[in-house]
């Protein structure tokens, strides 16, 4: 409660250093009394994560400085936001404005579901990484205000941990030495290893290639990972509970738990890319969180202005301050290491692909995964099969 | 409409024979009563129905659900086709009739058991001197009424494999034999290999089980105390006189005489497990590697996390005729609704 309230009071004062009085525009190019009208605003971050207090942080300062502007709030489970926008926007219904990484930004842009943005925000992103912008753009428009970044990083417990593991074989010899490391066995998590290894996952015409290398290796170092004492886990929870309560030395997670983590942590908390391989470095997912304005938003330009609004250099800072998250902004200057540490980590990824083909990634390769470090498929025949699935679920 | 009805229910005009002359026919007040059901069945249940046979001949995706959305394009039968041939890409591994087989094992495994438990525990219940008989049939009623969305997260977290209370306490006896908890760290949900290498059942499978067995017994006890109370007491006077052991008077006049209660219970009791969402879905996921997926949670999927809504609607309509067809054969093996008096 402390801590929440100590966060509630930092992005306070950020936000009354920035605005100078509430007077000046936002970063954003939003004037303070600028937004108006009713306003409805999805989230889905976690009930009491550090997530939620930054963004309740920010939305209580805009709204003192906009009175006009009626700002509900309203948070969906993160496993439902998608498929609940998705349904109630394409029955004209849904908020006026979401935010969410861009997990299903594709299918949303194909089904008609969001406004394009190109003309609304021309001059407004100048302050934006590119990666972050290209990473909401479909065919080449826009469909959202980019925010943050998102992209695994390894955790680790410097009290058992004091180096991090730079390479998959420093990490091999560790684990066999007795340090412990747990993972999400899911597709997600486990996406970064293959690049280590030269694996590729699509061609240029959006053909699954993975069955032509690296894949099977990334795969093969996870079982001898295992066998070697490498924790693989099918509930995040668990996984999470295991290396906050300090029974395991490292954990593969994002930077939305960064928060969380420090809690439980504190300074024992380190942060490093997920180890290179032989054939270079680690590919995580990089994803790009944003707000997306409903094809069917009653209150346009208030929506677009209130994600202007969060999204200026003082609502990164508190996002990254408070969160750990990384900022999109170029112009926002990163104090934690940790952030930093996963703004690397961001940096080296691959860009999340948002065309038709990728969305059939998930279930083959989330089986694969689990037949494979299940004992049940070989590295090869999981990936060949995976692949083939993908391939014909993509009539490539 | 007001004015019509407060009109009809005029005592003398009901009185009135069919075709009648002097006002309105009878058949026509009864007409015009059954009216507003039908209007509000019409709109809430057959309409629906009506779309969804519609879905099922299309591609209807996300992009045909707004008013204004173009019309889904007409793909004849080529839904029903894709799921009985598995050509349903989307979902890894999909396998319609395997999936099928294990919804009709699944079900029939369950209501087995609590059929027999039931009735068992029921004739239990009904011995004669025994103390806190409504004490037990109220304790025994907990599992119905408590929501099954609670009773399945409940058992979810009581079978993980660190933390969950079953694999603690087989921990705890098993000590009591020098056992070690490693022996106990279960993998009730996530184990893929079959506990059983002959059976080709998941143990997530059986962890279903013991939960829908605790949650579905009471219902079929409940059902068989009521029918017990019926059976007079004269036939098994009569039977002790003609000698009949207990085992026989249960077999020959407890069993026959619970059948016409105990076969609607039991053919309700198939329809809910064929179609047991929830319990599925937070206990087991469906998993592992989707081998505890039935019918209705595949349906889910297919709407859910892929969309696919003229898909699950041949896949609907695919569950509605599989359960009508089990339970008129069912109905006919059985003779449920013939008459036994």
């Amino acid at each position: 409660m402390k801590l929440k309230a100590i966060a509630l009071l930092t992005i306070a004062l950020l936000v009354s250093t920035a605005c100078g009085g509430g007077t000046s525009s936002t970063g954003g190019g939003v004037a303070a009394g600028s937004i108006k009208g009713n306003i409805t605003l999805w989230h889905a971050y976690g009930t009491g994560g550090s997530e939620e207090t930054a963004l309740n942080g920010i939305i209580d300062t805009i709204k003192k400085a906009n009175p006009d502007a009626k700002i509900t709030v309203l948070q969906v489970p993160f496993d439902q936001v998608f498929n609940k926008f998705q349904t109630e926007a394409a029955a004209g219904g849904g908020p006026d404005l979401f935010t969410a990484p861009n997990d299903e930004l594709g299918n949303e842009v194909r089904a008609n579901l969001l406004l394009a943005l190109d003309d609304k925000l021309k001059g407004k992103l100048d302050k934006v990484a590119p990666l972050g912008v290209d990473g909401l753009k479909v065919a080449g428009k826009l469909y959202g205000i980019p925010m943050l970044f998102k992209a695994v990083a390894l955790y680790y417990n410097k009290d058992k941990v004091p180096t991090p593991p730079k390479t998959t074989d420093e990490l091999m010899t560790m684990v066999k030495a007795g340090k412990t490391i747990v993972q999400n066995q899911n597709g997600y998590h486990l996406f970064g290893w293959p690049a280590a290894f030269g694996g590729k996952l699509l061609d240029d015409s959006g053909k699954c290639v993975a069955d032509q290398g690296g894949w099977a290796d990334a795969m093969q170092y996870q079982l001898a990972l295992k066998a070697a004492g490498g924790k693989f886990e099918t509930d995040g929870g668990r996984a999470d509970t295991s290396f906050r309560q300090g029974q395991v030395d490292m954990i593969i997670n994002g930077p939305w738990v960064l928060g969380d983590y420090k809690k439980d942590l504190g300074a024992k908390l380190g942060v490093a890319p997920m180890p290179a391989g032989p054939k270079g470095k680690a590919g995580p997912l990089t994803g790009v969180d944003g707000w997306y304005i409903n094809n069917s938003a009653k209150n346009v330009d208030g929506a677009i202005a209130l994600a202007l609004a969060i999204t200026d250099a003082v609502g990164q800072k508190a996002y990254a301050d408070v969160a750990g998250d990384v900022p999109v902004r170029t112009d926002v200057t990163v104090s934690d290491p940790l952030v930093k540490s996963f703004a690397d980590a961001s940096a080296t990824g691959f860009a999340r692909p948002q065309s038709a083909e990728f969305a059939n990634y998930w279930g083959p390769f989330g089986d694969a995964v689990t037949k494979i470090i299940e004992g049940k498929s070989t590295p090869a025949a999981g990936i060949a099969e995976a692949c083939a699935a993908m391939n014909k679920a993509n009539k490539k | 409409m007001a004015a019509v009805i407060d009109a009809s229910i005029d005592d003398a005009k009901l009185a009135e024979p069919a075709g009648s002359k002097r006002g309105r026919p009878r058949w026509l007040t009864a007409y015009l009563y059954i009216l507003p059901a039908l209007v509000i069945m019409l709109a809430v249940t057959y309409w629906p129905i009506l779309f969804q046979v519609y879905m099922s001949f299309t591609d209807y995706g996300l992009r045909n659900l707004r008013f204004d959305a173009p019309a889904a394009n007409f793909v004849g039968i080529e839904n029903y086709v894709n799921l009985i041939t598995n050509q349903v890409a989307q979902i890894a591994n999909f396998n319609f009739w395997g999936m099928l087989a294990f919804n009709l094992f699944w079900t029939f495994s369950n209501v087995i058991f609590h059929i027999t438990i039931g009735i068992l525990i029921a004739v239990l219940l009904n011995a004669k001197g025994l103390w806190f008989r409504g004490v037990y049939r109220a304790i025994f009623v907990l599992p119905i009424v408590i929501p099954t969305l609670v009773v399945a997260t409940v058992w979810r977290n009581m079978f993980d494999t660190d933390y969950g209370a079953i694999n603690q306490g087989l921990a705890a006896i098993g000590g009591i034999f020098g056992m070690s908890p490693d022996v106990f760290h279960i993998r009730w949900i996530d184990q893929v290999d079959p506990p059983v290498s002959w059976i080709p059942l998941p143990l997530s499978y059986f962890a279903l089980l013991i939960t829908n067995i605790w949650l579905g017994w009471p219902f079929m006890t409940i059902i068989a105390t009521g029918a017990l109370q019926s059976i007079s007491k004269e036939y098994y006077e009569a039977a002790s006189i003609d000698g009949a052991s207990a085992r026989q008077q249960f077999f020959n006049i407890t069993l026959p005489l619970l059948r016409p209660a105990m076969i609607p219970a039991a053919m309700y009791g198939m329809i809910v497990t064929f179609n047991l969402f929830n319990l599925i879905y937070m206990v087991s996921g469906g998993g592992p590697l989707r081998q505890t997926e039935i019918l209705v949670t595949t349906a889910f999927r297919l709407v859910n996390e892929n969309r696919l809504y003229g898909l699950a609607a041949a896949f609907g309509i695919y569950t509605m005729i599989i359960l009508l067809v089990l339970t008129l054969l069912t109905n006919r093996i059985t003779k449920a609704t013939e008459s036994y008096v």
